[in-house]
């Protein structure tokens, strides 16, 4: 068991190392979720006049969105990077030491929650610093475990592909994922505003219940109503690809 | 116990490439075995079936004991592998490096910083080991790799074609290494398309071919089972070449020439064959630019085999894909 | 001259056509983008001085256009850097071909690319449920616009690519791109816009070009409108590929 702690933190030690070791690796991770935080408040900010929207203003609204969004795009950056170290032949050593596969993918994984911590606290000052309110600790901590929860996912999303793949090509494939996810939500707006397609696809999605339990704070205040289904479904969200991506670890190879 | 045993070992991939066809090897405990092949004839796919990177699709094989299909996790625990591309990660450390691999191998913490430290000074690394991998030359990297190889002093280790693109000094360091880990009883499984080297360090050679073993045995036992030296003959001018063959199918066999106008013929009598055949050409009006008694190679044996030159005779393989 | 560059545009559009995941981001993302905007805010068409149209989608499509074709341009830049990279550029300066057929070959494949680009969401949002209020005419004044709005961009995405020689460097255009959107009155009327975005929108052309690809298709044809749309989209034609020219220059004077 101890062994299996030392070679997880060995691999993460080793997946910081990209944001640590190269400069700028973790610029776009940033800046991706800053200038469309900035960029939609810009260009949808009006629509918060909508009736029906609830008080507060779009950007508000919309921060939760961005640092999911960060924090699922440094995930799935986790698969991407994976499918280089395949590519590359680096995931052949690990294949044959003899660590077990859960382990492995676990090491693989782990670095993901804590790199995301990295553009979601980026936005979050951002946010603060365009007059967003602020959600109270509270708030705070549960948007930023839910927003670790999503990077966690994405990261075992990513990693399927990858093992499926085997090459960096298909990292849109991995990234749209997030994409998809995070903004087929309550997104721009309360799930009574949405077209009824989206409306449709907001509550079959269980990210609308991670997106409403990290916004809450933003928006009002934290209560367990909106936390436990946030929880659950990032759980559940969890264990369903965390399984798949052990199975597709164990057919890999031998 | 031997160290490697393999009976009918497949490995077909999809679109029915059957990139390794049923071999049978066997490899006693602290033996060198030379894989020999040209590219293309299923040395890399057998060693990542016996590394169990790759599900064989028949056949049975027993590495340190174990079943690599069945036991794959036991195997790993006593092997050691250092593949054709030395991956290595360019950001990391030399000795970052080394402990990591020591970790990933279950090396206990206390001895970790020891290990990796001792096996970087035995590979001739410690100067470097501070630097950052993306900054060693090849000869360096294959050196790392190797050192992390034997991180956890495997029973068996496999090096698939080590010294590829490797300078004429970092080879020749390569191999002895190679001995030095013979001698402290280490089985050593290495792949190779360089008949010199497998000549020079291994006690028995398998030579494949289209995935399937054409010899097996000790470099002395395979040249002598070819027995003959032979001439190696370059004409000036534009000869006949086909008179030329028929008359010296008298004096030996002929063998596929290498290029151009050469005649190649397999001679009993060793030296003492070359005067009559020089005389009959001279004879015959033939102007011999050059001539050369070649004694037996593991090339002269691969050609026996397989009727063609194993250096130079390179196959493109297509990138396969696994049967599912 | 023209003869090499249309065989040039012919191979770039052969290569292009054989790697989906340079398509992909052309397409995929903008057609994503346009059905979240669409189902997300269909109800802005309530706000007030929000101008009438026939629905929200029917507003967006312009966006969605525009976003695909600023995307072309980069992918047109990657796709050119790849070939400096790769040593094909150099290839082609080593032939007898005229040096400015290679970024014009380039730059014509764009602008096929961009027509393709635009049919492909009119197609999408009449599928949907959108209506081109100006008919016919309407799709050739769009289809015009939309050709010259990504032959422009394609012909930055070569400058780009000649100036810093590296797929990655122009990769890292991509935020960019979106940046230059949301500063224009692509997504939203402009006078919608939140301060001080709808400043700066007032003087960014993608603004214009994004208005007069949209006129014809939310109302009859406004002319001021569809022409400040045309001279805008044929000034970033213009200087797109002066500025190709220019940097083609540069690099040969270079080598």
């Amino acid at each position: 068991m101890s062994d299996s702690i030392r070679v997880v933190r060995a691999l993460s030690r080793r997946a910081l190392n990209e944001i640590l070791r190269v400069p700028g690796a973790a610029i776009p991770g940033i800046l991706a979720p800053t200038i469309f935080l900035i960029g939609l408040t810009g260009a949808f900010g009006k629509a918060a006049q909508l009736p029906g929207f609830g008080a507060g203003d779009f950007r508000t609204f919309i921060v939760p969105v961005s640092i999911l969004q960060g924090a699922g795009f440094t995930g799935a950056a986790t698969g991407v990077n994976l499918a280089r170290d395949i590519e590359q032949g680096w995931f052949d050593r690990l294949l044959v030491c003899p660590a077990p596969r859960v382990t492995l993918l676990a090491g693989i994984v782990s670095s993901a929650a804590l790199r995301s911590l990295l553009p979601a606290s980026f936005v979050f000052v951002v946010a603060e610093i365009i007059g967003v309110r602020w959600p109270g600790v509270d708030g705070l901590v549960i948007a930023f475990v839910l927003a670790m929860g999503l990077a966690t996912v994405m990261a075992f999303w990513s990693v399927i592909i990858a093992l499926r793949f085997r090459t960096q090509q298909a990292a849109p494939l991995m990234q749209v994922a997030n994409f998809v996810a995070v903004l087929f939500t309550t997104s721009y707006a309360p799930k009574e505003l949405l077209a009824g397609w989206l409306q449709t696809i907001a509550s079959i999605n269980p990210v609308t219940h991670v997106l409403d339990g990290a916004r809450q704070g933003f928006v009002g205040a934290v209560t367990w109503h909106d936390t436990w289904p946030a929880l659950v479904s990032i759980l559940g969200l969890q264990l369903v690809l965390g399984a798949l991506a052990v199975r597709s670890l164990r057919r890999f190879g031998v | 116990m031997p160290a490697i045993e393999v009976q009918g070992l497949e490995r077909v991939f999809k679109g029915g490439l059957r990139a390794v066809d049923g071999i049978d090897l066997e490899v006693a405990a602290g033996e060198v075995y030379g894989f020999l092949g040209p590219n293309g004839a299923g040395k890399t796919t057998t060693v990542r079936m016996l590394v169990t990177l790759l599900r064989p699709t028949g056949g049975r094989a027993l590495v340190a004991g174990h079943d690599v299909a069945k036991e794959p996790h036991l195997v790993r625990k006593r092997i050691g592998v250092a593949l054709q591309e030395a991956a290595l990660d360019a950001l990391m450390t030399g000795r970052e490096l080394m402990e990591l691999q020591a970790t990933l191998h279950g090396i206990p913490p206390r001895d970790v910083s020891d290990r990796a430290a001792a096996l970087i000074e035995r590979v001739g690394l410690s100067q470097a080991a501070e630097r950052r991998v993306g900054t060693y030359s090849g000869g360096m990297r294959r050196r790392l790799d190797l050192a992390m190889a034997l991180i956890h002093s495997p029973e068996v280790l496999f090096l698939d074609e080590p010294t590829t693109g490797l300078d004429p000094v970092s080879r020749i360091t390569l191999w002895e290494e190679v001995r030095r880990l013979r001698d402290e009883g280490t089985t050593v499984f290495l792949t190779t398309q360089y008949l010199e080297e497998a000549d020079v360090l291994a006690d028995r050679v398998g030579i494949i071919n289209a995935g399937r073993i054409v010899a097996e045995g000790t470099p002395a036992q395979l040249k002598s089972e070819v027995g003959r030296p032979h001439l190696d003959l370059t004409f000036s001018g534009e000869p006949d070449i086909d008179r030329a063959r028929e008359l010296l199918a008298a004096f030996g066999d002929p063998r596929p020439p290498a290029e151009g106008c050469h005649l190649s013929i397999a001679v009993a009598g060793g030296a003492t064959a070359i005067a009559p055949v020089v005389r009959a050409l001279d004879e015959a009006g033939f102007l011999v630019a050059s001539l050369e008694l070649v004694q037996p190679t593991l090339d002269d044996v691969f050609v026996e085999k397989t009727g063609r030159h194993l250096e130079g005779a390179e196959q493109a393989a297509p990138l396969p894909e696994p049967v599912a | 001259m023209l003869h090499a560059a249309v065989a040039l545009a012919r191979r770039s559009l052969r290569t292009t056509l054989r790697r989906p995941q340079f398509l992909a981001p052309l397409v995929v993302f903008p057609s994503l983008l346009l059905a979240i905007n669409t189902g997300g805010l269909h109800r802005s068409t309530d706000l007030p001085g929000f101008p009438h149209v026939h629905g929200f989608l029917d507003f967006q499509l312009a966006a969605a256009m525009c976003q695909s074709l600023m995307l072309g341009g980069v992918s047109a830049g990657i796709a050119t850097a790849l070939e400096i990279e790769g040593g094909f550029f150099d290839r082609l300066l080593a032939s007898p071909v005229p040096r400015l057929s290679i970024p014009l070959g380039r730059i014509m494949a764009g602008a096929v690319i961009a027509a393709a680009q635009v049919v492909y969401f009119l197609a999408l949002g009449l599928i949907f449920g959108a209506h081109i209020a100006a008919g016919v005419p309407g799709v050739a004044l769009v289809l015009l616009i939309g050709i010259a709005t990504g032959t422009g961009f394609a012909a930055l995405g070569v400058m780009l690519a000649l100036r810093a020689r590296s797929a990655s460097t122009v990769q890292g255009i991509f935020p960019l791109v979106f940046v230059v959107l949301f500063v224009s009155s692509a997504f939203f009327p402009r006078k919608l816009l939140s301060h001080p975005a709808d400043w700066v929108a007032a003087y960014n052309p993608l603004s214009y070009v994004a208005d007069g690809i949209r006129d014809p298709i939310i109302s009859p044809i406004t002319a001021s409108t569809v022409l400040e749309g045309l001279a805008a989209a044929a000034g970033i034609a213009a200087a797109g590929i002066a500025l190709s020219v220019v940097a083609l220059r540069g690099r040969l004077r270079e080598a």
